[in-house]
């Protein structure tokens, strides 16, 4: 009877809350303007702050029932109750200094004004935060980032998107913060307890809290998505759970509700990937090697080696970083593939077609390790013997060796490196049949041989 | 060469044309360094000194293409008897259009006259091919073959509703004539890739009749005029007048272009044209062609086997597919932007008949050059589009028959195909209803594939501009959207 009597008693209090805020603003505003010995005005002042201290002890009051219902956490009512009976002190005080008559000199009171004023400030926008959401004040004001997520992720993080699990970073923090102030392991209404993993999924009283693979029936999801103004409508106070939170947790139960699953799962849901770009500002996209690649800029000393007619190239990137270079005449010497090995770690695409290079030249391209692309075709000087000196290659995914003498044994090789993806053999000296075989060994290799 | 060595208040000689020059091109002739893309403006050791400029930054990502071949198929092949299989419109072969499917939207003057626009369905068969298991029909049993290579879309549509607005929209990103085709911007943006060759050719396939082509569809509009294409001619001037004079040795003509070119470079420091650098680069780019074109136009190295690859008319200069196998050997060459054009898809009336022999002049070639850049893993950064500037109606023009129709221009729907770099490879993407008139099924506007062909060349549509009479323009305008679900 009496809980029922103190939960209305604190419904009440966004409506009285309001009362002492007009009352003191007044009371500081006749105060301010209409300050002088006349005693009438004196009295009107006193009595305003008596009636800023009666309401805001009502609120005040009532406050604190709405707060001992347990639908907030501890964290978010903290300032917000503090200040709110620090002013009301402050008015106590304030009312009994002038009922005694006290004399005010004007810079004390002046002070006492400003503290009432940074007193009330930070109540009412610490009380804002929890009916309208953390950042609610600023979130509209133009030029100013947009956080539309509870959930931070560091830039580090967001990099990194391998490391990220659903549960931990983008569940967990959403419920923490919505759910966790009721259902905790000192206070589980209803049964539930949300802090740990499997307690939330064992559920409360009216049963499991989540079947995994089953979003519909998992009393979680359903509780959250509910019609806001049905009886079991989770959570009862405070902001709801947004619509890409709800779709994050439904296709995260859908997917298993597992506690370790990695965020680059999304990659089988497009619209889910997509929310979670735009929500998160994850970007979730298989990487190629190139793009997750980071490169200074060549020095214009450095790119001195590769002036001249010999060589075309150009950047790939505005970083400036990766280069695309061909050498363009028909016949290349060593000089110029050291010329070319001198910015080796810029290379990422490069073609050497058609430019009788041989198999002692291929040895100077052992090791560049940002090479994506090569392109030696038309050089039948290369032979499998060259084959040798492409293996360490890291980062090839691209080999272009149609009309070179390379034969079946070259194969053996290319199989074993791992990065690459495609490999052009037209017009060389291996056979169907060994292409037919390579293929079914390296599936994920695909082999263009002519037509 | 940067913008305040021009300066020039205090110069008194200032003729009419350089005031016209200069006011008509604004500030542009202010900021000539944003004007002339560094790449072509200056030599590679200049290139260093340019490194911070803002024009430097290009591409603004990784490309997936370096190059583009368009197989342009002027005129509009009809996308019902090619790609788009509407088995309703043989079912309801003779009825009249729904008015619920036309609704209000506009008919072009040649057949809104009509009293009755009875569909027809299309005389040819259609079948699925490839593991992709698109739908194409009997006119292309080449193309048909590499369908697995290829990516419809078939959910096209633009503004225009006639061909030369149509294809300048297509071509330039404006129904109106003067802005710069899509070879030029590029060029423009990205510059050269072999300084030997133009970065924007133009082939057309001779003898053919029909919608005319303008040389405005290569035009630079308001770009300077050495990103205008450069139509390569069959036979044996493949570029008028490319040839000295008898008498002139080469080293002649050398000393000639070093000296006009110091001429020019006073002129220009004197007066600040923009249009004097182009004329440099214009003459120089010549005299490089004089050895560079007739090297890539002879073809007597190629096999047979590519003969044949290509087809019978291959052999023949100025075809179809001897354009193909051209385009082939310039995209060997890393020319940037290679346009083709086949006119004669207009087909109005006698659309069965005329339409075989379009597809039999085009479909043979086309596979054979998508193969071949395949087997060279030129596919992989050569971006090939083969379309027209609209599609056509599912009504018959003029009289149905049987064996016997004509279809008028339809922009509300079209397909086109891609294939290469950076596009999925069997894909189809975008649907149209069962009649064939209406999409419903992720449009693409022109601006669109615009923007997706900028993409895939490392080009962000909306960053690269030029600033013309006060306004800064680009291909698509204030339009445009990447296609992302077309992207490898």
């Amino acid at each position: 009877m009496l809980t029922e009597l103190l939960d209305f008693l604190g419904s009440l209090h966004p409506l009285i809350v309001h009362l002492p805020i007009g009352i003191v603003l007044l009371t500081i505003a006749i105060d301010v303007f209409m300050r002088n010995k006349n005693n009438s005005v004196h009295r009107v002042i006193t009595l305003g702050w008596f009636f800023s201290f009666l309401s805001g002890l009502l609120a005040a009051l009532f406050g604190w029932f709405l707060g001992d219902n347990g639908y907030y956490l501890a964290s978010q009512i903290s300032i917000h109750k503090w200040s709110g009976i620090a002013f009301v002190g402050v008015c106590l005080i304030i009312w009994m200094l002038r009922f005694v008559n006290f004399r005010f000199t004007q810079t004390f009171n002046r002070f006492v004004n400003f503290t009432i004023i940074l007193l009330l400030t930070i109540t009412g926008h610490f009380g804002g935060e929890m009916t309208h959401g953390q950042n609610y004040l600023f979130e509209n004001l133009p030029y100013v980032e947009k956080k539309i997520s509870v959930i931070q992720l560091s830039e580090a993080e967001r990099a990194e998107t391998d490391s990220i699990q659903v549960y931990e970073d983008l569940i967990h923090p959403v419920l923490e913060e919505k759910c966790m102030a009721c259902h905790n392991q000192n206070q589980a209404y209803g049964g539930l307890n949300m802090s740990a993993f499997e307690s939330m999924i064992k559920g409360g009283n009216s049963g499991a809290g989540i079947q995994k693979g089953n979003p519909y029936e998992s009393l979680i999801y359903k509780r959250v998505s509910f019609p806001h103004d049905h009886p079991k409508f989770m959570p009862p106070t405070g902001v709801p759970l947004s619509y890409d939170q709800i779709a994050t947790l439904e296709w995260w139960i859908d997917n298993g509700a597992e506690k370790q699953m990695p965020v680059t799962l999304v990659r089988n849901d497009p619209k889910i990937q997509r929310l979670m770009e735009i929500q998160y500002g994850l970007d979730l996209r298989e990487k190629t090697y190139l793009e997750t690649l980071k490169l200074d800029s060549p020095t214009p000393e450095k790119l001195q080696s590769v002036q001249g007619e010999k060589y075309s190239w150009r950047f790939l990137n505005p970083e400036q970083s990766f280069m695309d270079l061909k050498f363009t005449k028909k016949q290349i010497e060593t000089t110029d593939l050291i010329n070319i090995q001198n910015i080796k770690k810029y290379i990422v695409w490069l073609n050497l077609s058609d430019c009788m290079l041989n198999n002692d030249h291929l040895g100077y391209l052992n090791d560049f390790p940002n090479l994506t692309r090569l392109k030696i075709q038309k050089n039948p000087l290369i032979t499998n013997k060259g084959i040798e000196a492409l293996q360490n290659l890291e980062n090839l995914t691209e080999l272009n060796l149609y009309g070179t003498k390379v034969s079946d044994a070259a194969l053996l090789r290319l199989g074993q490196m791992q990065s690459l993806k495609k490999l052009f053999l037209w017009n060389t000296r291996i056979t169907p049949q060994a292409i037919a075989d390579f293929k079914i060994q390296h599936p994920h290799i695909e082999v263009i041989a002519g037509m | 060469m940067h913008c305040n060595d021009h300066h020039h208040h205090e110069n008194k000689n200032y003729s009419r044309r350089d005031f016209l020059t200069r006011t008509s091109l604004g500030l542009g002739a202010l900021s000539l360094g944003s004007m002339i893309s560094p790449v072509n403006a200056y030599g590679q050791s200049d290139f260093l000194n340019l490194l911070d400029s803002e024009k430097m930054k290009l591409p603004h990502f990784v490309p997936k293409a370096k190059r583009v071949i368009y197989l342009f198929q002027s005129g509009a092949p009809s996308q019902l008897d090619l790609f788009d299989y509407k088995p309703k419109l043989n079912e309801m072969f003779g009825k009249e259009v729904p008015k619920s499917i036309i609704g209000e939207q506009r008919l072009t003057g040649m057949s809104s006259g009509q009293n009755s626009f009875p569909m027809a369905g299309s005389l040819f068969k259609f079948n699925q091919h490839g593991q992709s298991g698109a739908w194409m029909s009997e006119l292309m049993p080449y193309t048909s073959k590499i369908v697995d290579d290829l990516c419809f879309v078939k959910s096209m549509y633009t503004d225009a509703i006639n061909h030369d607005p149509a294809m300048t929209m297509i071509q330039t990103g404006s129904e109106l004539p003067g802005r710069p085709s899509i070879g030029s911007w590029l060029s423009y943006g990205l510059g050269s890739d072999n300084k030997n060759l133009p970065e924007f050719v133009v082939l057309v396939t001779k003898g053919k009749n029909g919608q005319p082509l303008y040389s405005r569809l290569w035009g630079n509009g308001f770009l300077p005029s050495q990103h205008q294409g450069v139509q390569f001619r069959s036979g044996k001037d493949a570029v008028l007048y490319l040839d000295n004079p008898p008498g002139v040795s080469s080293g002649i003509r050398e000393e000639q272009l070093k000296s006009l070119k110091k001429l020019q470079n006073i002129q220009h420091a004197d007066i600040g044209d923009p249009e004097i650098l182009t004329k440099i680069s214009n003459y120089e780019m010549a005299y490089r062609m004089q050895t560079s074109v007739p090297e890539v136009m002879d073809v007597s190295d190629e096999p047979d086997y590519i003969f044949d690859l290509y087809g019978e008319d291959s052999k023949n200069p100025g075809t179809f597919a001897a354009n193909c196998l051209l385009a082939r050997k310039l995209a060997e060459k890393d020319v940037k932007f290679i346009q083709l054009y086949h006119r004669g898809w207009d087909q109005h009336g006698n659309l069965p008949k005329d339409i075989k022999k379009q597809a039999k002049e085009t479909d043979q070639a086309t596979a054979a050059l998508i193969q071949d850049l395949k087997q060279r893993g030129l596919l992989e950064d050569t971006l090939v589009i083969w379309g027209g500037e609209f599609g056509r109606t599912n009504y018959s023009q003029g009289m149905l028959k049987p064996d016997n129709y004509g279809r008028d221009h339809h922009p509300r729907c079209f397909t086109i195909f891609m294939a290469g770099a950076g596009v999925k490879k069997g894909i189809t993407i975008g649907a149209t209803d069962d009649f064939g008139y209406n999409i419903t099924e992720r449009p693409v506007h022109i601006h669109d594939f615009q923007a997706t062909l900028m993409h895939l060349l490392g080009i962000d549509h909306e960053k690269l501009t030029f600033k013309f009479q006060g306004r800064r323009y680009r291909l698509t305008d204030v339009h445009g959207n990447v296609v992302n679900e077309i992207l490898a």
